[in-house]
């Protein structure tokens, strides 16, 4: 027995290694979901949107491909954070796996956070090998991928988010109304600054007061969005990355907390 | 024998499908009008949907634009152009600088709409103003319609932005000349000139222009003193001297070679070979 197993249960290196071995294991679990495929698609995609264009365009092939491949990239990282994220808790539930699990020293916010650093590092590996197809493609247009890197930062901390959001759906309802709901702050989430319009609209303070609300309670995703940006390589403000960086982080761990605190309250009998 | 049933039944459904197809898409084909543009909405509300893909969105209206407006089939295919670029377009990506520039194309050259296409690009001006490509088009448009002072203007406005190459501040000194305004001119060459940034090229082409127009500065000053004379005393004066001497003209000019320029008196005409005048005979 080593030094690190001698120590008692529930202090810092033994609470890494349970969220470790959890996340490691939802890792591999998606990889053999086959969930890699979807970058055989995202390549297929890309290749022949370039090869398209040349066809179909007048001038701005390379903006194109740009743009078809971060929103590629956004996309098809929203989908499978949203359609692995929301059966994550639940199908351990189904499959009876979770009694298992649970009867072992392993609290259940190391589980539902071990679930979160899993498969957001399958997406972390998605976004970077689809960038690579990416830059590739680039570099054949003699285009430099580089000033494309901080969209993508931002792209991950959005799909952060979205997979905090599905798994805390997944934890309180089934997988099918926690994919809708998931979507629905997706959407929504695109779409909050209009709140601030319908704020101006209406006439009672109540009104408003819910306007607002509602404003800072759904996550602003617009904030992470650069990907016009990066592609006209427009000039970023100095705190514009870092701060949707915290922006993004904090929101995460806000929704991962109430992930935890819901399925702490969860009654599998 | 049941499974031959099956895919005879297969292939006669296709054969229906594709058939009805194109004979529906045949009647769309003859229904759809630019009517069918009308109905695009504007970006601002596309931006919306797009849940913040709307460069992409862009990239599919511009190609669809493409597609639609190379279609020389459709007489009336030039009724929207401005809404699909302008309205549709622009507002989902108001850094598209080729949708600018193409959608002004399709308008001044295609549809004939010069103040359309304009509007267009100093829209795409306004949104970037670090792009001095646009109105760089526009004052090329400008140029190819006869309006020189236009053109002018706008070759200002793109000579004025520090990334436009040397080429377009020697466009805007050309135009102003063709403006008829040859001291403004010769005032923008010589910058060009005296900018120790300029390069090799453009300094023999400023030389050459600052000589030509100077030229033409002295003859069209000494034609005006000239026909005043004339007027005043009823025929032409014996020389540039007597011109001089009895105060229609400050000084006698002389080329820019040093040599005086050729008066006939009987004529009253001032002339001199082109190429010694510019300096191209070496």
């Amino acid at each position: 027995m080593n030094a690190a197993q001698r120590r008692e249960p529930g202090t810092v290196p033994r609470t890494f290694a349970v969220v470790q071995a959890i996340a490691l294991n939802t890792f591999r679990e998606a990889i053999r979901d086959r969930v890699l495929y979807l970058l055989l698609v995202f390549a297929i995609l890309l290749i022949a949107v370039s090869r398209l264009l040349s066809l179909l365009t007048v001038g701005s092939e390379v903006k194109i491909i740009k743009d078809v491949g971060l929103s590629a990239i956004s996309l098809f990282g929203v989908l499978t954070a949203v359609f692995v994220g929301v059966s994550l808790v639940f199908k351990e539930i189904e499959r009876r796996t979770v009694y298992t699990l649970l009867a072992n020293p392993v609290r259940r916010w190391q589980f539902v956070v071990g679930k979160f650093i899993g498969l957001l590092t399958v997406l972390s590996l998605n976004v970077l090998i689809m960038f690579l197809v990416l830059a590739a493609v680039l570099l054949v247009y003699g285009e430099s991928p580089w000033p494309l890197l901080p969209a993508l930062c931002l792209i991950v901390v959005e799909l952060g988010i979205v997979t905090a959001f599905a798994l805390l759906f997944s934890c309180v309802t089934n997988p099918i109304l926690a994919a809708v709901w998931t979507f629905a702050v997706y959407v929504s989430g695109h779409l909050s600054w209009s709140l601030l319009l319908l704020r101006e609209k209406i006439p009672t303070a109540a009104g408003r007061a819910l306007s607002d609300l509602f404003y800072w309670l759904l996550p602003n995703l617009e904030l992470l969005n650069i990907k016009a940006e990066v592609v006209h390589q427009l000039p970023l403000s100095s705190g514009r990355v870092p701060l949707a960086i915290l922006y993004g982080v904090s929101y995460t761990i806000i929704v991962l907390v109430v992930a935890c605190y819901a399925f702490e309250r969860k009654d599998f009998i | 024998m049941r499974r031959v049933w099956v895919v005879l039944l297969l292939i006669a459904c296709t054969a229906t499908a594709v058939s009805s197809a194109r004979g529906l898409g045949r009647i769309v084909e003859v229904d759809r009008g630019a009517d069918e543009l009308l109905y695009l909405p504007n970006g601002k509300f596309l931006k919306v949907a797009s849940l913040g893909q709307a460069p992409v969105l862009a990239d599919l209206i511009y190609i669809w634009a493409i597609q639609f407006y190379s279609d020389y089939a459709r007489d009336d295919r030039f009724r929207y152009v401005r809404h699909v670029f302008s309205d549709v377009i622009a507002e989902l990506d108001p850094h598209y600088i080729d949708a600018y520039w193409l959608g002004a194309m399709i308008l001044i050259v295609e549809d004939g709409d010069l103040e359309g296409g304009l509007a267009l690009l100093d829209q795409g001006f306004a949104a970037n103003p670090d792009k001095w490509i646009l109105p760089y088009l526009a004052a090329w448009e400008c140029w190819l319609a006869d309006q020189h002072e236009r053109a002018a203007e706008y070759f200002e406005l793109a000579a004025a932005i520090p990334q436009a190459p040397t080429g377009v501040r020697r466009m805007r000194a050309a135009m102003v000349a063709r403006s008829g305004d040859l001291e403004a001119s010769l005032r923008l060459w010589q910058e060009i000139l005296d900018d120790p940034g300029t390069d090799p090229t453009s300094v023999k082409i400023a030389e050459r222009k600052i000589r030509g127009l100077t030229v033409r500065i002295h003859q069209r000053d000494l034609r005006a003193a000239i026909e005043r004379f004339r007027i005043d005393n009823s025929r032409y004066p014996e020389s540039l001297a007597e011109l001089h001497r009895v105060g229609y003209i400050r000084f006698i000019p002389r080329r820019p070679d040093g040599t005086d320029y050729d008066y006939d008196p009987t004529s009253g005409q001032i002339s001199g070979p082109r190429g010694r005048i510019l300096g191209d005979s070496g």
